[in-house]
C-alpha cells in the first residue's frame, strides 16, 4: 500500500526514520530545497498507511545534446519497509518521467565502489556501471557512475563502458 | 545595459573578474588591493563601491561595508548617467541582505525602477527583494507591471502567486482569488496556458475559492492535457469532485485510479469517503499541520440507512476481491489491507462483526505478519478494538504462529511482529511479571538462533532479528518500573549495547540507550549516544528533542550549549536564505512551490523548540555568567536587558506554535520529553498513544516558554533594584530601589504567578509556609524551580524587608537539604531525578540571589570603580539589611557545602566499587527470576559461537564485547556529571566566601 506522490516540504518534517539509516545523508535545506525548486517532478515519497514516510527518490534532469539525461541523487528507503521492492518503484517512476515527459537519453546514478548491496539492486533494474570515479566521495572512496538507456537512445550509445576512470574534476555535472 | 558591452557597471569586466576571484578564493586583502587601485581610476563608480562592501562584509568588518554601501547608494541616487545596472544594484543587495538592511536594497531597486520603468531586469530585481522582504502586495503590484511590459505568463503567475499568499499569510479577503481568477482567464482566453504548474495554480486558485465545478471544467478541457501523467489527473479528479460532493462520479474516478495502481492506499480510502459520501477526508485537506501521522480516520455513516451501506460495502468488497486477484501473483499489501479496512467500517458501524475483523487481520499476518511494517500497517485496526478484543487477537497470533512451521527469517519476522503487536495494544504491561521475563529470554535465545542468518550480510545491510534487541530492552524496562529492581536497567544497556558490538550502525539501540542512560545520571553517555545519531540540519527540528530537555537540566553546559547554537544557527540559516529559494522557485516557474516553502518557513518560525531554544540559550549565557555580575551585566546589554523577551512573553499568547518533533521515535516509557512514566509508580499508568502527545504539550510549553522569557528581566530589574538598596536602606530606610525599576519588577512577579497559577498574594503565602514548614514542598509540583525563582526575585523586589531574607534563605535551605537527606547514601542510578532538580536550584534561582547579594555588597563597597560610592561605605553602619545580607551569604553557604559534601562523597566512592556494584545487579538466581537471565543466553551463546557459524564479522565484534567495559563506561560518565555538577557549587561556594569577606569591612 503506497501512495507515490511529489515530496513536499512537509515531508521534511516526517522522514526522520528513513534518515536516521547511517547510509542515508541528510542534506542542508538549500540542497533540498533547490532540488524542489527546479525539478519538482524528480521528487517523490512514497507513504503507507498512517501517512508514514517509507521512503524517497531525489534528482534531477540536466545536459545537452546526446547527453540529455536523467539523474538519481538519491533513492532510500526505511528499514521497515524494506525488501518490498520500494526502491524500484521509485526509480522506475524517475525513469518514467525522464523518458517520457523530458525525452532524456539515459539516467544515471553514482554508488559507492564499496556498496555492493546497492549495485547489485541498480544492476538488478538494468543499470550498468559506466565508469569508476576516482576519490569521487569525500577524495577517498571511488564512486561508480551506472547508466541506464532510455528508449531516445535507440542506439544504446550513451551507456557503452568507459574503459579507463575518470577523476571528479573530469565530470560534465556536479 | 551597460555590462552588456563587455562592461560591468561601467567598468571594464576584465578589471573587475580578478577581484571576484580574489573574493571566491577568499583571498580578500589581495582583493581590497585590487579594488583600492580600481577606485582610483573610477572613484565615483557606484559598482566599485559596491564591491568594497562586499569585501570589507567578507573581512567580518560590518560597520564599514554598511558604511560604504551606504556611500555606494548616495551615489546612484545622485548620478544621473545611466549606470545603475542591475550588477551594480544586485551587488549591494548581497551586501545590504548579509547586513540585515534588506530594506536599503529594496530602496535601491525601487529608485532604479522609477528611473527606467521599462527595465525588466530591474523590475525582476525589485519582485526580488519583495520576496525577500515577504511583501505579497509589492510583490504582485511589480509582477503585474512586469506582466503588462512583456505579456509572459510567468509574471502573471508570479502575481497570482503572491495573492494567493496574501490570502494564505496576510489573511487578506478571498476577494483578492476573484481578481487573480478574472486576471487568469483573461490571459487563457488570449494566449491560453502552456505549462502545467501555471493549470495546477489555476486550479488551487479555483479549489481555495470551493469553485469544484469550475476547475473541473477546466481539467477536462484542453487545459487538461498539460498534465502528462494519468494517474495524476485522475487523482485531482477525483478530490475536485468529492469536495464538490459529486460522490458517485468521484467513486468512479477513484476506481480508474485503483486499477492503474491498486496498491495505492490513500487512494483506496479517498474511494471508501465517496462510496459512503463521508467527507471527513477532506475536512483537513487545507490544513497544512498534517505533518503527524494520523492513525484514526473519522468515519461518518449517521447519515446510511443499513441497506444502502449494505449496498455500498458489498460494492467495495467487490472491487477489492477483483483487486487481489488482479494482483494475485505480486506481493502487494494495498488490497489485502483493504479488505480489513472494509471489516473496520462495518465494525464501526456497527455490524458486530468482531470475529471477521479479527479473522481479516489474521489472514493478513499469515501473508504479511513476516515483514517489519506489519505492525505499523494494522496499528489503525487495533485501536478500534476493545481491550478484551485486542488481548484475543494477541492470542490469535500465538496460536497461529506456532502452528504454522516456516521457514527461519518467516518464523523470525513472525515473532517479532507478535511482540510488536503486545506493545502497540498495551497488552505487555498487563502480562504477569514472569510471563514478561520468560518472554525476554525467549527472545534473546531466538535472537542468538537467528545470528547465523546474517552471517554473509554485508555490514551495511540491516541484520535479521535486530528489532528483537530493542524489544527485549523495552521488556527489561518495563520490569525495572514494576519491580525497581535496577538490574534490569543494566540488562537493558547490557543487551543494547551489545546489540551495537555487533552492528554499530543501529540508530533505534541508541536512541533507547540515551533514553536509559539519562535516567541513571550517566549524561555524557547519552549525549555520546545522541551524537553517534548524526543529527544535524532538519533533524536538528525534527530529532533534538530526544536530548535537549535533559541537557537543560544538567551542569554539562559546554555541550549544551553547542547543541543549541547548531540547532539555532540552523534554524537561522534557513529563515534567512528560504525567501531566495522561493524565488528560485519563481524563476524556475514552480509556482506550488512558491507557495510550499512560504508556508514551510512560517511553519519553522512557529517552532516551539525555536522559541524555547532562543530563551534557553540566554539562559544558559545568565547561568553560566553569574558568578561575576560584571560578566552579567555584559551578557543583559547584549541581550537588551532582556527587553525583547519581554515583549516575547506578552506575544507567546496569542502566537501560533507549532509542534514539528518526530515523537514516533521515542521509547515507549517517554512519549514526549515532559513526560517520564519511570518516575512514577506502575499503577499510575494508563496506556497512552502517542498520537495525543502533542495536543497535551501546547498549553504546557507556551506557559513554560512565557514564564521563562520573562527570567531574563527580572534578573536585570533585581540587579537595579539592589545596586543601589544597600545604600539607600541606611540613608533613607527606605524599601530600596528606584520605585519605576521597582513597579516594573512587581509587575513582572505578577505575570510570573499568573503563568504559575497563582496569584501574587498567595504565591507569597505558599512559599513563606514552604519555609516554614507548614507545607511540603511538593506543593510545588514539578514547577518547583520557577516557584524558587519567583521567591528570589520577590525578595529582590523588597530587599528591605528582612522576614522576606530570612523566608528565602530557610527555603533554598529546606528545598535543598530534604533532597540531599531522601538521597542518603543511595547512588545515581536511582536518584538522579533530584541531581537534576539540584542542578537547576543551584544553577538558576539560587545564581540569580548571588547576583542579588553581589549587587547589594558592590553598592557597599569601596572599589576602584566606584569612588563616590566608597565615600559613602566607608562611613556606612551596619543596617539591619547588611545583617540580612550577611545572613543570606551564611546560609548559603552552609547550604551549597552540604550539596558538595554529598558529591564528594559520591565522587569518592571508588569507581572500582561502583562497576562491582553495577555488575552485581546483573547476577542471576538460576532457580528463581529476576535479572541477568537474558544476558546469560546472550553471553553464553558469545562463548560458544564459532567463526564458520556467524561468520568472522560477527564473530569478531562478538569477541571484542566486555559487560565490564559497558559499564565501566557507564559509571565514568556519571562520574563526569556529578564533577562537573561540583565545579559548579564550588565555584558557588567561593563566590559566597569571597563575599562574606567582603561584608566583613561593612
Amino acid at each position: 500500500m503506497t501512495t507515490i506522490r511529489r515530496f513536499s516540504c512537509n515531508d521534511l518534517l516526517r522522514f526522520t526514520s528513513v534518515n536516521l539509516d547511517h547510509l542515508t545523508e541528510t542534506f542542508n535545506m538549500s540542497f533540498y530545497m533547490t532540488y524542489l525548486a527546479r525539478w519538482p517532478d524528480y521528487f517523490h515519497v512514497a507513504e503507507g498507511p498512517g501517512n508514514r514516510v517509507m521512503g524517497y527518490i531525489m534528482g534531477k534532469v540536466e545536459g545537452q545534446g546526446e547527453s540529455w539525461h536523467g539523474h538519481v541523487t538519491a533513492v532510500t528507503v526505511s528499514p521497515e519497509y524494506r525488501r518490498q521492492q520500494l526502491a524500484k518503484k521509485l526509480m522506475n517512476l524517475l525513469e518514467e518521467i525522464s523518458d517520457k515527459i523530458d525525452k532524456a537519453y539515459f539516467v544515471d546514478l553514482f554508488v559507492r565502489a564499496s556498496n555492493t548491496p546497492a549495485i547489485k539492486m541498480y544492476e538488478k533494474l538494468g543499470y550498468i556501471i559506466y565508469r569508476r570515479v576516482l576519490r569521487y566521495y569525500s577524495g577517498e572512496e571511488d564512486g561508480l557512475d551506472m547508466r541506464k538507456a532510455l528508449s531516445r537512445d535507440v542506439e544504446k550509445k550513451s551507456v557503452i563502458p568507459l574503459k579507463r576512470p575518470i577523476t571528479p574534476d573530469e565530470l560534465e555535472y556536479d | 545595459m551597460a555590462s552588456k558591452f563587455g562592461l560591468a557597471g561601467g567598468i571594464p569586466e576584465r578589471r573587475v573578474r580578478p577581484i571576484w576571484d580574489a573574493i571566491d578564493s577568499r583571498q580578500f586583502k589581495n582583493a581590497l588591493k585590487l579594488l583600492t587601485s580600481l577606485l582610483s581610476k573610477y572613484p565615483k563608480s557606484p559598482y566599485a563601491l559596491a564591491l568594497k562592501a562586499l569585501i570589507h562584509e567578507r573581512m567580518g568588518k560590518p560597520d564599514e561595508a554598511l558604511a560604504v554601501c551606504l556611500d555606494a547608494k548616495d551615489l546612484l541616487y545622485k548620478d544621473d548617467s545611466s549606470l545603475m545596472d542591475d550588477l551594480t544594484l544586485s551587488t549591494l543587495q548581497i551586501v545590504f541582505q548579509r547586513l540585515d538592511h534588506l530594506d536599503l536594497a529594496t530602496s535601491c531597486y525601487a529608485h532604479a525602477c522609477g528611473r527606467f520603468p521599462n527595465n525588466l531586469e530591474l523590475m525582476m530585481g525589485l519582485f526580488n527583494c519583495y520576496v525577500r522582504e515577504y511583501s505579497f502586495v509589492k510583490q504582485q503590484q511589480t509582477a503585474i507591471k512586469m506582466y503588462k511590459l512583456a505579456g509572459e505568463e510567468r509574471f502573471l503567475l508570479w502575481a497570482v502567486c503572491s495573492i494567493q499568499l496574501q490570502v494564505l499569510c496576510d489573511k487578506s479577503g478571498e476577494k483578492l482569488l476573484l481578481l487573480a481568477e478574472g486576471l487568469l482567464k483573461k490571459h487563457i482566453a488570449s494566449h491560453s496556458m502552456h505549462e502545467p504548474e501555471a493549470l495546477m495554480v489555476y486550479i488551487s486558485l479555483l479549489e481555495q475559492q470551493s469553485k469544484y465545478n469550475d476547475a473541473l471544467e477546466v481539467l477536462s478541457g484542453n487545459l487538461g492535457s498539460l498534465l502528462v501523467i494519468e494517474v495524476d489527473k485522475l487523482r485531482i479528479q477525483g478530490r475536485l469532485l468529492a469536495r464538490a460532493r459529486d460522490y458517485s462520479a468521484a467513486v468512479d474516478v477513484y476506481k480508474k485510479v485503483l486499477e492503474l495502481s491498486p496498491d495505492d492506499w490513500e487512494c483506496f480510502l479517498q474511494y471508501l469517503g465517496c462510496l459512503f459520501e463521508d467527507d471527513s477526508m477532506w475536512k483537513f485537506f487545507d490544513d497544512i499541520d498534517q505533518i503527524h501521522p494520523t492513525k484514526h480516520i473519522e468515519c461518518k455513516f449517521s447519515h446510511l440507512t443499513e441497506e444502502m451501506f449494505d449496498s455500498r460495502i458489498s460494492s467495495a468488497s467487490e472491487l477489492v476481491q477483483k483487486l487481489q486477484r488482479d494482483t494475485e501473483n505480486s506481493n502487494l499489501r494495498g488490497p489485502h489491507l483493504a479488505e480489513i479496512e472494509i471489516e473496520k467500517r462495518k465494525f464501526l458501524f456497527g455490524k458486530k462483526n468482531d470475529r471477521e475483523l479479527l479473522k481479516s487481520l489474521l489472514q493478513y499476518f499469515l501473508k504479511f505478519g513476516h515483514l517489519a511494517c506489519y505492525a505499523s500497517d494494522v496499528e489503525a485496526f487495533l485501536q478500534v478494538l476493545p481491550p478484551h478484543k485486542k488481548a484475543e487477537f494477541v492470542g490469535m497470533l500465538v496460536k497461529n504462529s506456532d502452528s504454522v512451521s516456516a521457514s527461519a527469517t518467516i518464523e523470525l519476522g513472525q515473532t517479532t511482529t507478535i511482540l510488536k503487536v503486545q506493545e502497540l495494544t498495551g497488552n505487555i504491561f498487563e502480562l504477569p511479571l514472569g510471563e514478561i521475563e520468560a518472554s525476554a529470554v525467549k527472545l534473546a535465545k531466538l535472537y542468538c538462533q537467528n545470528l547465523p542468518l546474517s552471517k554473509d550480510l554485508d555490514p551495511q545491510e540491516s541484520m535479521f532479528g535486530e528489532e528483537l534487541l530493542s524489544l527485549i530492552s523495552n521488556m527489561l524496562v518495563q520490569l525495572f518500573w514494576r519491580t525497581r529492581h535496577f538490574g534490569y536497567l543494566a540488562e537493558a544497556i547490557m543487551v543494547l549495547e551489545l546489540g551495537l558490538t555487533i552492528r554499530g550502525h543501529v540508530w533505534q539501540y541508541k536512541i533507547l540507550l540515551l533514553h536509559i542512560y539519562s535516567y541513571i545520571g550517566a549524561l555524557p553517555l547519552a549525549f555520546e549516544r545522541y551524537k553517534a545519531l548524526d543529527v544535524k540540519n532538519i533533524l536538528t527540528e525534527t530529532v533534538s528533542h530526544h536530548i535537549l530537555h535533559q541537557m537543560l537540566e544538567s551542569p554539562m553546559w559546554v555541550d549544551l550549549s553547542n547543541l543549541l547554537q547548531d540547532y539555532l544557527k540552523f534554524m537561522d540559516d534557513h529563515l534567512k536564505e528560504s525567501a531566495d529559494l522561493t524565488f528560485l522557485a519563481y524563476r524556475h516557474r514552480n509556482y506550488s512551490k512558491v507557495i510550499e516553502f512560504v508556508l514551510f518557513k512560517e511553519r519553522l518560525q512557529q517552532s516551539n523548540q525555536y522559541e524555547a531554544a532562543r530563551v534557553e540559550a540566554s539562559l544558559l549565557q545568565l547561568k553560566q555568567n553569574a558568578d561575576s555580575i560584571e560578566e552579567e551585566e555584559r551578557v543583559l546589554e547584549n541581550l537588551k536587558s532582556g527587553v525583547q523577551f519581554v515583549d516575547l512573553s506578552k506575544e507567546m499568547g496569542s502566537r501560533t506554535l507549532r509542534f514539528n518533533e518526530d515523537m514516533q521515535t521515542r521509547p515507549w516509557w517517554t512519549p514526549c520529553p515532559e513526560k517520564n512514566y519511570l518516575l512514577g509508580s506502575f499503577e499510575e499508568f494508563s496506556y497512552c498513544p502517542k498520537e495525543n502527545v502533542n495536543k497535551d504539550r501546547e498549553e504546557n510549553v507556551r506557559r513554560a516558554i512565557q514564564r521563562k522569557s520573562l527570567v531574563p528581566r527580572m534578573i536585570y530589574l533585581s540587579i537595579q533594584c539592589s545596586a543601589t538598596a544597600l545604600k539607600e536602606s541606611v540613608e533613607t530606610n527606605g524599601s530600596g530601589g528606584d520605585v519605576k525599576t521597582c513597579g516594573e519588577l512587581k509587575s513582572l512577579l505578577e505575570e510570573y504567578t499568573k503563568m504559575l497559577g497563582s496569584s501574587f498574594s498567595d504565591a507569597v503565602g505558599m512559599i513563606t509556609e514552604i519555609s516554614q514548614g507548614a507545607r511540603t514542598s511538593e506543593s510545588l509540583g514539578s514547577d518547583l524551580v520557577d516557584w524558587l525563582n519567583f521567591a528570589v526575585f520577590w525578595n529582590a523586589w523588597s530587599l528591605s524587608s528582612q522576614e522576606h531574607w530570612h523566608v528565602l534563605n530557610l527555603l533554598f535551605e529546606r528545598l535543598i537539604l530534604d533532597r540531599i537527606k531522601s538521597m542518603g547514601s543511595s547512588d545515581m542510578s536511582s536518584c538522579y531525578s533530584d541531581v537534576q532538580v539540584l542542578v537547576q536550584i543551584i544553577t538558576e534561582p539560587l545564581g540569580w540571589h548571588c547576583l542579588v547579594i553581589q549587587a547589594c555588597t558592590r553598592s557597599s563597597l569601596p572599589t576602584g570603580k566606584k569612588k563616590k560610592k566608597a565615600q559613602h561605605s566607608d562611613h556606612l553602619p551596619s543596617s539591619p539589611m547588611t545583617q540580612a545580607v550577611k545572613d543570606s551569604i551564611h546560609s548559603l553557604c552552609s547550604t551549597v557545602q552540604e550539596v558538595s559534601t554529598w558529591l564528594t562523597n559520591q565522587i569518592n566512592n571508588p569507581e572500582d566499587a561502583q562497576v562491582e556494584k553495577f555488575l552485581s545487579t546483573l547476577k542471576r538466581n538460576e532457580d528463581a527470576g529476576g535479572p541477568g537471565h537474558v544476558l546469560w543466553v546472550l553471553e553464553s551463546f558469545i562463548a560458544s559461537s564459532e567463526e564458520s557459524e556467524v561468520g568472522s564479522r560477527i564473530f569478531e565484534a562478538l569477541k571484542t564485547w566486555s559487560k565490564a567495559d559497558s559499564t565501566r563506561k557507564t559509571v565514568t560518565a556519571q562520574q563526569k556529571l556529578l564533577r562537573e555538577f561540583l565545579q559548579i557549587c564550588e565555584s558557588k561556594r567561593e563566590l559566597l566566601e569571597k563575599l562574606k569577606q567582603q561584608m566583613t569591612h561593612v
